[in-house]
């Protein structure tokens, strides 16, 4: 499918291998002394707080981090706010982009503004689903895919080799996931396209799939402990117990994993989803001058890149970023090939016709 | 029997106790826990999350937004309230009960209700979410307590002292002034201490009508669904002991002011 | 002017002068001030309308106002209305709900909590308040009162995530339970109806304690000792006399209590599990998540507030048919 796919592999070779160490670079000694302020959503952990400090004190830059856990409530934030949004920077899940851009909410990136464009891992920055209309419109910071987590201690790796353990009767009551995310997994695990490209033209069967999706989890409903919508909640359930195996992003789960839980994450044999968070700059944005300061800022660095991932888990797309993990950090963010072998990434293509359909059903589901 | 009966309802009543004090016992004492996971049993214990509490800035600036919303809102439910009191009490005139209702419906709607007409209405008078939005969305909310405190006050109020000013020539609003007024502050400030503990604890008007900042509860609760920390722990504890000693203060004073009168 | 208003005023002015010093005094014969007074005081009608000009035109507006305008936006087809589309009356927005019965389990299961929550309550709080009312000395009973009264000053988030540490794999419940080696494998109580239960009534009980304390209060001890006198046994006394008598601020707890747990929100989203989604929610959803469908949401609470409205409304009669019988 898409360019990302065919270099996902080369990626995250690249990320193992080791580079050359990057000095940090004196990347805000221009002083811009701009001040003001810098508005962002993002999720938890996505804005280093040491990078946010040195920022905030080299540059009088004041950011505010207002965190999201629902690409949905968002988009509904921001088209509320238009055509005078407050925020600067929002944090896109790379597939919804087309949303975004077709409501018209977000600026195209005017990546010669960003000196520190190149400093981004190539398979993100160039790649197809990252070019809309002929326009930049984010920059890739980290990729997650979606896993089935479980407690070492008491799942087998063999039983996360499938969806199917996720309802399970063994695990009756000690699961949890993300309605929305498991729709597109479950189509997934039904052998349908869970992307819905492949029935654009066949609107009918897309709501008959979606409908066939939706009565699966309400008859699995019984059996799962809790739909959550942010990452650290499934964290805090895995600690807990309450949940011992989960649909999780990848992020939280190695973030459990560097903490020394006992927590393994697989990509399980019917294959699975892999998504890309970009910084985008709002359409008319209250400080676009101070955004573009603070874009350049993050990316200056492969250290901040690690820093982030070490923060969320999540694999970070800066070039030789990996340099600066730690070997459990490296290993909580690598997959063996044979399982990415099953990995591809959400596309956009269909989403107005996914989510019209998937939105409703996750509602539906929940109220069952 | 009547001494068994003793036994078992005090038994109750401290069984009581513990239920509603053991969690916020308990609540404070994570707090204390030197991991990142709330959870027991607690194994090492340190001060950082009670120190970060007050190094935070989000955490300071959503406590001074708190203070700041509450504090307008009831300035505005207590001039309001307190003269929808004076129109109610003691006064027979058509449509009375009419009004009263209206008065006290605020104080009935469900939360969630509440809050969903709230914020289709701010919409329809063009208030932006935010500030504005909540501190109106209180300040109304609020009125009710207010009017219900001040008319069982005005109740009490000896008729022939009013009359006495107006017949030293004091005209109504001079006569309010100077007797009902003074009359009616014990009053006015056990509902103020009540309106501006309610408007600090509000989660659900002021997480529907809010706008880039959060208030403190609402604050709360965007901290736990991205994952408990006995960092909230720390920033709850400070906030609970704010309102406990404000709430007994208030009912304290509340106590000597029905004792003075 | 009449006669008496004149006459009054004159010795306005008279003592107004006595008392120039003071502030008052001076207020009260400034020239401007005078004049509005005058003005606004000409005639006890006059007076009366301008008092009640501000108080009607607020609870109209602002009390009830809010509750007209979600009943009009219910009853539209868009809202807010972007700027080239046409809002239209409809009742779409009702029939979706009829027509739809993914709506009615969250519906019924919001009344039905609230109703089971509501009776927790009462049988949770009415020994509490019976023994406040009725074994304590007056001395201490404002003192053991107040105690009860300290944690309710805390709000609803706090509270609610104290119940989740109480709760929780490893609260402290299943921490205990564990530590006496009576069970081994922690207790799943949270995202149950029981958590959501154990944390609504926490954030309730007040409300029902309250009215019922101050109605046992009020009971006079000699109707108890004249049914004892008469070979009342305890319970009996308690049913024929106590009980009849307390109805009052049964039916108002009870009613504080219901109205108060069909509302909330934020409780049962962390208590509360995937076969616990309440009409809050659901309603809530309408202005957050699944795309801005106002008018649908405003319809929502529109009827959730009429249903719960018609419950207590036939739970106080009911009540007061049943006071009445009895003293009959």
């Amino acid at each position: 499918m898409t360019k990302l796919i065919l270099n996902r592999r080369k990626f995250l070779n690249t990320a193992a291998a080791s580079g050359a160490v990057l000095a940090s670079p004196a990347y805000l000694r221009r002083a811009y002394a701009q001040g003001g302020e810098v508005n962002i959503w993002t999720y938890n952990d996505f804005v280093p707080e040491a990078f946010k400090e040195q920022f905030e004190s080299e540059t009088g830059i004041k950011v505010n981090v207002r965190l999201v856990d629902d690409q949905g409530k968002q988009f509904n934030l921001l088209a509320a706010e238009q055509p005078n949004p407050t925020v600067d920077i929002m944090t896109v899940a790379g597939h919804r982009f087309l949303q975004f851009i077709d409501s018209d909410l977000l600026a195209p990136l005017d990546t010669d503004r960003l000196s520190n464009w190149g400093k981004i891992n190539p398979t993100f920055s160039e790649s197809d689903w990252a070019t809309i209309n002929g326009e930049k419109w984010g920059a890739p910071i980290l990729s997650g895919m979606e896993v089935l987590a479980y407690n070492s201690e008491i799942v087998s790796p063999e039983e996360a080799q499938t969806w199917d353990t996720l309802f399970s009767e063994t695990y009756k009551g000690q699961t949890a996931y993300v309605i929305q995310d498991m729709m597109s997994i479950v189509m997934l695990m039904m052998g349908y396209d869970g992307n819905m490209v492949a029935y654009l033209d066949d609107p009918a069967k897309a709501a008959e799939i979606v409908e066939e999706a939706k009565a699966f989890l309400i008859e699995k409903k019984p059996l799962v402990r809790k739909y959550y919508d942010g990452g650290a909640e499934v964290q805090q359930m895995f600690v807990n117990q309450d949940i011992v195996l989960g649909h999780s992003w990848n992020g939280p789960a190695a973030a459990l994993i560097n903490d020394g839980f006992p927590l393994g994450m697989a990509i399980p044999k019917e294959g699975s989803y892999g998504f890309v968070y970009t910084y985008n700059i709002a359409k008319n944005c209250p400080n676009p001058d101070n955004a573009y300061t603070f874009l350049d800022a993050i990316l200056s660095s492969p250290e901040i890149g690690a820093a982030m991932t070490k923060a969320s888990g999540f694999i970070s797309t800066y070039k030789d970023a990996s340099n600066h993990l730690s070997d459990l950090e490296k290993k909580s963010t690598s997959f063996p090939d044979e399982e990415l072998a099953n990995l591809q990434f959400f596309r956009a293509e269909a989403n107005e016709m996914k989510y019209g359909l998937v939105d409703p059903a996750v509602e539906a589901i929940k109220a069952a | 029997m009547t001494r068994h009966n003793r036994i078992l309802l005090s038994c109750f009543y401290w069984g009581f106790v513990a239920y509603v004090f053991v969690p916020l016992i308990l609540m404070v004492t994570m707090g204390f826990k030197d991991s990142k996971f709330i959870g027991f049993p607690i194994k090492s214990w340190t001060l950082d999350w009670y120190a970060s509490v007050f190094a935070d800035s989000e955490t300071i600036s959503a406590f001074g937004y708190s203070v700041a919303i509450a504090v307008l809102s009831t300035l505005i439910s207590v001039v309001v309230g307190t003269w929808i009191a004076v129109l109610l009490e003691g006064r027979k005139f058509w449509g009375r009960a009419a009004i009263f209702g209206m008065t006290v419906l605020p104080a009935l709607i469900p939360g969630i209700i509440s809050a969903i007409a709230f914020r289709i209405y701010a919409r329809y008078l063009g208030i932006e979410p935010g500030m504005g939005a909540i501190v109106w969305s209180h300040a109304v909310h609020n009125v009710p307590f207010v009017v219900l405190v001040v008319m069982a006050r005005l109740s009490t109020l000896p008729k022939s002292q009013i009359e006495a000013a107006r017949d030293l020539g004091a005209d109504p609003l001079i006569a309010f002034l100077r007797i009902t007024f003074p009359y009616l502050v014990p009053a006015i400030m056990g509902a103020s201490i009540f309106c501006l503990l309610l408007s600090f604890d509000d989660f659900v008007r002021s997480f529907f009508l809010g706008g880039y900042e959060p208030t403190l509860p609402v604050l709360i609760f965007a901290k736990l669904k991205s994952g408990m920390s006995p960092e909230i722990n720390a920033i709850a504890t400070v906030a609970l002991i704010l309102t406990a000693v404000i709430g007994v203060w208030a009912e304290r004073f509340t106590r000597r002011m029905n004792k003075d009168s | 002017m009449s006669y008496d208003a004149s006459a009054r005023q004159e010795r306005g002015t008279v003592a107004a002068h006595a008392s120039d010093r003071t502030f008052w005094g001076r207020l009260a014969s400034w020239a401007p001030y005078r004049a509005l007074v005058q003005v606004a005081t000409a005639s006890p009608r006059r007076q009366f309308v301008i008092l009640a000009v501000f108080p009607i035109l607020w609870v109209l507006t602002q009390h009830l106002g809010p509750m007209l305008q979600m009943l009009r936006v219910s009853l539209t087809d868009a809202y807010p209305v972007a700027a080239n589309v046409e809002q239209h009356f409809t009742f779409d927005n009702y029939v979706r709900f009829f027509g739809d019965s993914i709506f009615w389990m969250p519906f019924f299961r919001t009344l039905i909590f609230a109703a089971a929550f509501t009776f927790c309550t009462l049988v949770l709080t009415y020994p509490v308040a019976y023994f406040l009312a009725r074994h304590v000395s007056p001395k201490n009973r404002m003192l053991l009162l107040l105690l009860l009264l300290i944690p309710f000053w805390v709000g609803e988030i706090v509270r609610t995530y104290a119940i989740m540490i109480l709760l929780g794999n490893t609260g402290a419940v299943n921490m205990v339970l564990r530590w006496f080696g009576l069970i081994d494998r922690p207790i799943p109580f949270m995202y149950t109806s029981f958590s959501m239960g154990v944390g609504i009534v926490y954030l309730t009980a007040l409300y029902m304690l309250l009215p019922l304390y101050s109605a046992l209060e009020k009971l006079p001890k000699s109707l108890n000792e004249a049914a004892a006198d008469l070979g009342a046994g305890a319970w009996t006394r308690f049913r024929r006399v106590t009980l009849p008598l307390t109805l009052e601020g049964i039916s108002s707890g009870c009613t504080l209590v219901f109205l108060i747990s069909t509302g909330f929100y934020a409780t049962p989203v962390l208590l509360g599990g995937p076969s616990t989604t309440v009409f809050a929610e659901t309603i809530a959803g309408f202005f957050h998540v699944a795309g801005d469908e106002w008018p649908t949401g405003a319809a929502f609470a529109v009827i959730m507030f009429l249903a719960a409205l018609a419950i207590t409304a036939g739970f106080q009669r009911l009540m007061s048919a049943l006071r009445k019988g009895d003293t009959k």
